[in-house]
């Protein structure tokens, strides 16, 4: 099948292209809107047009493409951009159906638009083209596993250990032998495993590998590093905060305000996915298994969740249910922890404790979010105490002898630990 | 030596089991899941079942404010409603509305627009930010050109500000992202951003309503 694919796709693009350049030509014998500058056109399109049309998307209006043949008489279709209050009082079937469908949002007024720029906007809608569906996408590769060492050097140390076993066989063997030359009554041999220096040995590595399993997994106990469970939809982290650049704080505002960052509600999806209802211009999604993702099948699955009919643009509530994502990032209840402490006042980047968000796909804890993990940052990191000239926070403008401090160049920064960041009341109350 | 043999391969393919590590899909053991998973509900946490069941033992309870609610330290709110599907009586009666803030934090303002408008409109107010580059990024429709379109640069702050509040068009409402005080500091900043300070109230509005339907 893969190696198919490349054919089939090149197969459809030229059914589809051959389809639009029939559809364009028709268009210029039936419509007659082939007088006209597309580039002019486009320019004005996107002034005038493009906030409530697409060439090929019903958005707030409907597609474009095709209305020479849907409207063959110009004069009317002309009439209709120029004024279309005027044609609705007129009372045209075509228009008034069209009105009543997109629950009578009524359409802008252009009576600056002149009959030749309005042949321009219709030829560059007519001769519009989907621009190819994900570009760049087929040279991301699905994620290959790591190399890991570890493995490699387990087996290194497993051979030298079985060749230090032969060896020392061997020299047991040789030993033996000049024993016997040497008229040295052998001793009666005795099997490796119940030889006490084996036995020894091998107790002793137990005791070590048994101690150190037994340490890490107690250490481990309670710890999620690298915890990242699958969730109802298929949100990537990269696709919105990489490639599209959302601010984290559009969906996460609450972390500027409040102790939670807070999975966003539903409706701050809808107020771009409202109008983004298919997932073709990005770089094809893989799962971390290595399958392959529809990323319009996993918006869909929101407007499931939303109730929303996307042919429709209509909202039903009772519908509706919420999506029970998985908690990655996850402090036990005596631990007090701010998210606005630390990003609004502590100017503390999202990515210095959740990694590389903007590049995940399935979003994994990226720190181990345990207390020694917390007191190293907070002994290392800066407070901005500012310069002498007063900048700085003035919350910690009561900390006098560390400004003193500053001020006689006693000390360099001041850190967290300094204004009591290490302290235990300070996280566990 | 066939029993050092079978010992080799059997630890090696432990070690190539325990070398295998995958994606991590299960969060582990905890030492006491009381502490570690709370027992009381956590902030959205309640769904429907557990509201039912709730119900059962008498509680009940609705984790959304009466409607009317006003925030402590809250601006007076935008008292203007919401059209009804196809009517535009409200977003025109909305023009009269002034902004009431007559000073407001312009950094602040800023960091507002920036993370939530400036996605779709642009850092520069063009209408062009990464989500619709020129045509380009995935929103099928054209942001408004806050700067430098007539149309944007003569339409009162009221009239702004219901769009914000409820949405327009292909926008969705920013009610629930930015509070009333922070939707006037917005719309603050843009009116500061256009025509170079200029700011336009409602004298101009008349001229063209036909066209800003």
């Amino acid at each position: 099948m893969i190696h198919h694919r490349p054919i089939v796709k090149t197969f459809i693009f030229s059914i589809l292209l051959s389809t639009l350049v029939s559809l364009a030509n028709m268009g210029y014998a039936q419509g007659g809107a082939a007088a006209g500058d597309a580039a002019k056109g486009k320019a004005l399109f996107t002034t005038n047009c493009a906030s409530c049309h697409n060439p090929i998307k019903q958005i707030t209006g409907p597609a474009l493409k095709g209305v020479t043949e849907r409207v063959p008489d110009k004069k009317l279709l002309h009439d209709w951009i120029k004024n279309n209050q005027k044609v609705l009082a007129a009372g045209n079937p075509y228009f008034t159906k069209l009105y009543n469908d997109f629950s009578k949002t009524p359409m802008n007024t252009f009576p600056g638009l002149s009959d030749a720029d309005i042949d321009d906007i219709l030829k560059y809608v007519e001769t519009y083209q989907a621009p190819s569906t994900t570009p760049g996408g087929d040279g991301v590769t699905p994620k290959t596993e790591e190399s890991d060492n570890t493995l490699l050097y387990g087996i290194l140390t497993l051979i030298l250990a079985v060749i230090m076993f032969v060896l020392l066989q061997v020299n047991s063997s040789l030993k033996k032998l000049s024993d016997d030359k040497e008229g040295i009554p052998a001793q009666e041999p005795i099997p490796f495993y119940r030889n006490k220096v084996y036995i020894t040995f091998v107790i002793l590595i137990l005791f070590v590998l048994g101690g150190f399993w037994v340490v890490q997994g107690a250490i481990g106990l309670g710890r999620q590093q690298n915890y990242q469970p699958e969730q109802p939809i298929f949100y990537s982290h990269k696709v919105h905060a990489g490639i599209n650049q959302v601010s984290c704080l559009y969906c996460h505002g609450n972390a500027w305000d409040s102790k939670h960052a807070t999975v966003p509600s539903l409706n701050v999806c809808m107020n771009c996915h409202a109008a983004i209802n298919e997932y073709s211009k990005g770089p094809k999604l893989y799962r971390e298994d290595g399958s392959e993702v529809d990323g319009t099948a996993e918006i869909a699955k929101l407007y499931k969740h939303v109730g929303y009919d996307a042919k429709t643009g209509k909202y039903d509530t009772n519908a509706a249910s919420p999506v029970e994502w998985t908690k990655i990032h996850n402090l036990p209840d005596h631990v007090y922890f701010n998210h606005s402490q630390h990003i609004r006042v502590g100017k503390v980047q999202c990515q210095t404790c959740h990694g590389p968000i903007q590049e995940m796909d399935e979003v994994k804890q990226f720190s181990a979010l345990s207390m020694g993990w917390c007191i190293n940052c907070h002994r290392t990191t800066k407070v901005n105490f500012g310069d002498s000239t007063g900048n700085g926070n003035k919350f910690y403008s009561v900390y006098e002898k560390f400004h003193q401090d500053l001020k006689n160049h006693d000390k360099d920064s001041i850190t967290v630990e300094n204004i009591g960041g290490t302290e235990c009341q300070k996280c566990h109350y | 030596m066939k029993k050092v043999t079978i010992l080799s391969i059997f630890v090696i393919a432990m070690a190539v089991i325990a070398g295998c590590g995958g994606v991590r899909r299960d969060p582990g053991r905890v030492y006491m899941p009381d502490m570690a998973y709370s027992r009381a509900y956590e902030t959205y946490s309640v769904t429907d079942s557990m509201k039912e069941a709730l119900a059962k033992q008498g509680i009940h309870f609705s984790n959304v404010p009466v409607p009317g609610t006003i925030k402590r330290g809250e601006i007076f709110p935008f008292l203007i409603g919401k059209d009804k599907d196809g009517d535009t009586v409200n977003y025109f009666a909305s023009r009269a509305v002034r902004n009431p803030l007559t000073s407001f934090d312009t950094v602040e303002a800023e960091r507002l627009y920036l993370v939530n408008c400036g996605i779709c409109h642009g850092g520069k107010l063009d209408g062009n930010g990464p989500l619709y580059k020129g045509g380009d990024g995935p929103f099928p429709a054209k942001p408004a050109t806050l700067v430098g379109d007539a149309k944007y640069e003569t339409m009162p702050e009221g009239q702004m500000y219901y769009s914000v509040t409820y949405g327009k068009n292909k926008m969705g409402s920013y009610a629930s992202q930015l509070s009333t005080h922070q939707r006037w500091m917005v719309i603050g900043y843009i009116k500061s951003k256009q025509g170079a300070g200029k700011s336009a109230g409602g004298s101009t509005a008349g001229a063209d309503s036909t066209a800003k339907k």
